[in-house]
């Protein structure tokens, strides 16, 4: 295990290499974002800064490990063939470099909304820590995803691109750059919000940290899919990966 | 008797494989771009291994003789659980490990002394088997000088050089060979040819593929002819290459005679 955190983490850095900024450049595209967003929905005066910059800032870190997770693991196993056809790693260990590498680039994200925190003083009381629950089940759900979209995007290729589609769309109709109380989108889009699981993800690890409750629904969805999800995962290991090394 | 290293039974190994509906290509070199849009990617199975049966004995090397093609790569790829084979049975005792495109999946941007903790890490070492590692790993492949530089400042040689040390720092029980791994460099060549020899007698078995009969016949006691995926010729090695020089490469001789 501690190995594939360490492979994670180098390929994670060596990727800065040529850059003068390094891993900070994780922060600085995502803080141009809200900056500029947040200046703009402040001067069209629907929302007050103070309420909205802590749930963009959230909600748009909290994306991009969702994101990740859902797109980058269907091309997971084609992007580690040299290692599959060399043998040394197994399946096991190139799905968890994987997860790993996801989870160091939402680590470091993480600075930016302690900062938007902090900035906007968003007090924090013991029932935040529900979040981290949340947290660890969007990461149990990014283990099972990268095994079933992994081995079902090296067989069908086109996983890839309708994945990417798909998250497009689910960027807008998740709220993230909008919100679910408020007049305009919210009113809108909330009656069809039970139905984007996004949502409820979002919900689980954002929620807690902006003192909002979270509904019995967003936990029932999410406990059923990981459930599903896990199961899923173990029967498509049992039964597709032997075919894997093949397809890459 | 001994109980086997390794046993395989009837080896059937199916592989898919992707290609384009018929193009025109050669009546009409504009479809080189124009059937991209169109024409469909077909699936279709290729048998690479059909029915082959092996064991190996403690302490015994095995060669694999066949033409290209005949599968002998694969089967090494199956041989050390890479490729699951699609039907038969496999039991190993022990790990058997390959030597397969040694310069595959090392980091350009990285350091040689990354690269050696990159690979280390993929073979399942910890960092501090590696960091024992490493000093005889730099001696060995002579790149004192270099090793903080990053790998794109390599010479070929360099890159060779490294990889080589690099995979042949930890020792299989089982040695599946794809080819001996000779150098060209002539200095490296001597290091290169002991460190091989090494690892050929330190291993518990040795299963080995190459064209060269003279390295066979010397390392080998008993091959395995391959031809087209079935199991051929299974005995001495004498007989083994005598079989495929007077059958197989004279069949092919005269199929292409034919044609």
């Amino acid at each position: 295990m501690l190995q594939w955190l360490f492979i994670a983490w180098f390929q994670f850095l060596i990727r800065y290499r040529k850059t003068m900024l390094g891993p900070l450049w994780l922060l600085v595209g995502p803080a141009l974002f809200i900056v500029f967003l947040g200046r703009l929905y402040g001067h069209i005066g629907s929302v007050t800064a103070e309420a909205f910059i802590p749930h963009l800032t959230i909600g748009l870190v909290v994306w991009t490990l969702i994101s990740g997770f859902v797109i980058s693991s269907t091309m997971v196993f084609p992007a580690a063939k040299s290692q599959i056809l060399q043998g040394g790693m197994g399946l096991t260990g190139i799905i968890f470099v994987h997860v790993f590498s996801i989870i160091l680039q939402f680590a470091h994200q993480i600075v930016l909304i302690v900062i938007v925190m902090v900035i906007f003083k968003v007090s924090l009381s013991w029932y935040a820590l529900i979040s981290l629950v949340g947290l660890a089940l969007l990461i149990a759900n990014g283990i099972w995803l990268s095994v079933v979209f992994g081995i079902i995007g090296a067989r069908y290729r086109d996983l890839f691109e309708v994945m990417q589609a798909i998250m497009r769309i689910a960027f807008l109709a998740t709220p993230i750059i909008w919100t679910a109380d408020s007049g305009g989108r919210g009113s809108i889009m909330g009656p069809y919000l039970i139905f984007n699981p996004f949502y409820h993800y979002l919900e689980l690890v954002r929620a807690p940290l902006l003192g909002k409750p979270i509904a019995p629904l967003s936990w029932a969805v999410v406990l059923s899919i990981t459930a599903i999800g896990i199961v899923l995962a173990w029967l498509f290991k049992k039964h597709f990966a032997r075919h894997v090394a093949l397809w890459v | 008797m001994p109980s086997l290293l390794l046993e395989a039974k009837n080896l059937v190994l199916r592989v898919p494989i992707f290609r384009p509906d018929d193009r025109k290509l050669l009546s009409n070199p504009t479809r080189f771009l124009t059937d991209l849009y169109f024409s469909r990617t077909r699936r279709g199975m290729v048998t690479i291994l059909d029915g082959v049966s092996l064991a190996l004995y403690p302490g015994e090397r095995l060669g694999l003789i066949g033409a290209n093609g005949a599968g002998k790569s694969t089967l090494l790829r199956v041989l050390a659980r890479i490729y699951h084979p699609t039907e038969g049975e496999l039991n190993i005792n022990g790990s058997a490990k390959g030597l397969f495109n040694i310069s595959l999946g090392m980091n350009l941007e990285a350091t040689g002394l990354e690269n050696i903790y990159m690979r280390g890490l993929q073979m399942g070492l910890t960092l501090k088997e590696i960091r024992e590692h490493v000093p005889q790993i730099v001696a060995f492949s002579g790149l004192e000088d270099a090793i903080e530089n990053p790998l794109n400042t390599y010479s070929t040689g360099m890159r060779i050089r490294l990889a080589f040390s690099v995979s042949t720092m930890v020792e299989p029980d089982i040695l599946l060979l794809d080819e001996w791994i000779g150098a060209s460099d002539a200095r490296f060549r001597d290091k290169v040819k002991e460190r091989m020899d090494s690892l050929v007698h330190k291993s518990r078995g040795l299963v080995l593929a190459t064209h060269n009969q003279n390295l066979m016949k010397n390392l080998c006691a008993r091959a395995l002819v391959l031809d087209k995926g079935k199991l051929a010729f299974s005995g001495k090695v004498e007989d083994a290459q005598k079989f495929y020089n007077e059958e197989i490469v004279s069949r092919k001789l005269a199929e292409q005679t034919s044609t």
